[in-house]
């Protein structure tokens, strides 16, 4: 029996290591990039282990005629706008949903469900001409309204299912003791679901700080675009500079690293809710 | 009277997201819907009606494109059900370093697409890329192979990162759904001697139907429309065979500049996944009320 539970340990610590070196491969790969000098890029065959480590790509990424900078803080713009304009819609459409009644609105619900079933590519062309008519083609404000078209839904229907785990209680008791309907919500509920918001925020944040389809075609100015268009710019007409590359790659990806290890507890709990309860 | 004023700040706490929606979204997609009856580009704008999706169905490329689309859908879903399964159930064990693990394992997904993309064109490289180096040492391969740019493979490439790129998403959700199993449910099972094999069969995926059915709708619906990876990696070639929906209508619209066209696959695409989602919706809660 011992001799059982001994081998059940060995093969869980060996498909542990699989899933890790299966998850972490490509990771390596970009960390190993990201630190070779250029002679060592073009060496054939490659090693996975640079032999003279040198962190020139990262100080190149930053230094003189680089635009990363600039890219990196028009994506912190448009972001984190983005993320302030869907939280402020969202915590009032989600209670909203979660909390109140009124006619269609399982139909509304619906149909901003049905929002995430057609692809963005689907909608680009008429959201190209409006940007065009309203003179807004190549400014952030086109990438800020654009990506309210698919971050509210997503917003919404997350948050609504945090307000879904407030117990309706504590509202009710709020109204006996003569609050309004909105200070009950206010007050008491908005306080409990903060570390929700806090999650829906960095989510948002996340689908805004990657976003790649509206930012290539809406941004014609070089000094305008966001990372990840910036990013794949990388890929020159000559030769791709894949140290420079990689190491620009990990920078955009630390913030979202940390992100996600901070909020990673409440965004699953709120991913599983909504999924589950619709 | 009391119905009517909750009624009333029901609407006005939903208003500001269905304005939005309203704007956003529904206006371009009907835009969208009566675009593709046109024949619209750079050079012309003349109204076609219907014969426009007659055309359409005669056009070859809608059916590799519909072919590409399902075969990367699939397999991309299929892959990320299964190893999404099997991580959950690696992580659910305990072992040194589980925590660690399982903030890794989240890494790929969290990932800007864009970026995977890259790191992914790298490995897959002929020269520069560990991949084929490794093949060769293993001796599979004797010389290196071309992955991106040939077209029998270039898909399947994708296909394989893409995989790797989603397949956390599931092992979260997944995660969450064995937590959510009764453990008296294995202790009875251990009673009746029902080994662990069967104990996954019989006790752990029932339970975890639910679960498992909203998550292949979601990764469904993402990965047909899933635009960044096949643009990035690819750019829908080498000689357009592994464009899927997304990329070749972008392509439609902002390289060639056939507006009418693109219109046209995006109607497609969008009626599709509307029918396949009904569809699915509809079998999975029939099935559950037969239980």
């Amino acid at each position: 029996m011992i001799k059982r539970q001994k081998t059940g340990k060995i093969i869980t610590y060996l498909f542990a290591l699989l899933l890790a070196i299966f998850v972490c491969f490509p990771l390596i790969v970009m960390i190993s990039m990201s630190l070779k000098a250029p002679d060592e890029q073009f060496t054939y065959p490659p090693h996975l282990i640079p032999q003279h480590p040198t962190l020139n790509n990262y100080f190149q990424v930053f230094g003189q005629g680089s635009m990363f900078a600039k890219y990196f803080s028009n994506s912190l713009l448009v972001a984190s706008v983005s993320t302030l304009i869907v939280l402020g819609v969202a915590i009032f459409s989600s209670y909203g949903y979660a909390r109140m009644n009124f006619p269609g609105k399982n139909f509304l619900f619906i149909l901003l469900l049905l929002s995430q079933l057609f692809p963005l590519a689907a909608i680009i062309v008429p959201l190209y001409r409006i940007m065009g008519n309203l003179k807004l083609i190549d400014t952030y404000l086109s990438l800020i309204i654009s990506y309210l078209a698919f971050s509210v839904p997503v917003g919404v229907w997350l948050l609504r299912s945090f307000f879904l785990g407030v117990p309706q209680e504590l509202e009710e008791a709020a109204l006996i003791d003569g609050c309004t309907r909105f200070q009950a919500f206010w007050k008491i509920v908005i306080p409990l679901v903060r570390p929700g918001m806090g999650a829906t925020a960095a989510y948002v944040f996340f689908l805004t700080w990657q976003e790649f389809m509206f930012a290539l075609t809406f941004i014609n100015s070089e000094s305008k675009r966001t990372l990840p268009v910036g990013i794949f710019d990388f890929v020159g007409q000559y030769e791709t500079n894949w140290g420079n590359l990689m190491a620009a790659s990990i920078l955009v990806c630390i913030p979202v690293f940390v992100i996600f290890f901070f909020i990673q507890k409440q965004l699953v709990a709120g991913l599983t809710e909504g999924a589950v309860k619709g | 009277m009391h119905n009517k004023k909750e009624w009333a700040s029901g609407y006005l706490f939903i208003l500001p997201s269905l304005i939005l929606l309203i704007i956003l979204v529904f206006y371009p997609l009907f835009m969208t819907f009566i675009y593709s009856f046109y024949d619209m580009s750079l050079v012309s704008n003349r109204y076609l009606g219907w014969e426009a999706y007659q055309k359409l169905f005669q056009n070859p490329k809608l059916y590799l494109i519909f072919k590409n689309s399902l075969t990367w859908t699939i397999l991309v879903v299929f892959f990320q059900c299964l190893l999404g399964l099997g991580s959950a159930l690696i992580l659910q064990q305990t072992f040194v370093g589980n925590a660690f693990l399982r903030g890794l394992v989240i890494l790929p997904w969290v990932m800007p697409g864009v970026i995977a993309g890259m790191a992914w064109r790298l490995i897959y490289d002929p020269h520069l890329g560990l991949l084929n180096h490794y093949l060769q040492i293993l001796g599979i391969v004797d010389r290196p192979l071309t992955w991106l740019s040939s077209p029998n493979m270039a898909l399947y490439a994708v296909i394989f990162t893409a995989i790797w790129k989603g397949f956390p998403f599931s092992t979260i959700m997944y995660l969450a759904g064995l937590q959510g199993v009764p453990s008296e449910l294995y202790e009875a099972a251990e009673i009746d001697g029902a080994n662990e094999v069967k104990q996954f069969f019989h006790i752990t995926i029932p339970s975890m139907k639910p679960i498992i059915t909203v998550t292949l709708l979601l990764t469904f619906i993402w990965t047909f429309n899933y635009f960044e990876l096949v643009y990035v990696m690819t750019g829908g070639g080498p000689a357009e065979s592994s464009h899927i929906f997304p990329t070749y209508i972008y392509d439609l619209a902002f390289k060639r500049f056939r507006f009418g066209d693109a219109s046209r696959f995006a109607v497609v695409d969008f009626l599709f996944l509307l029918i396949f989602s009904l569809f699915y919706v509809r079998t999975t809660f029939k099935s559950e009320e037969n239980l």
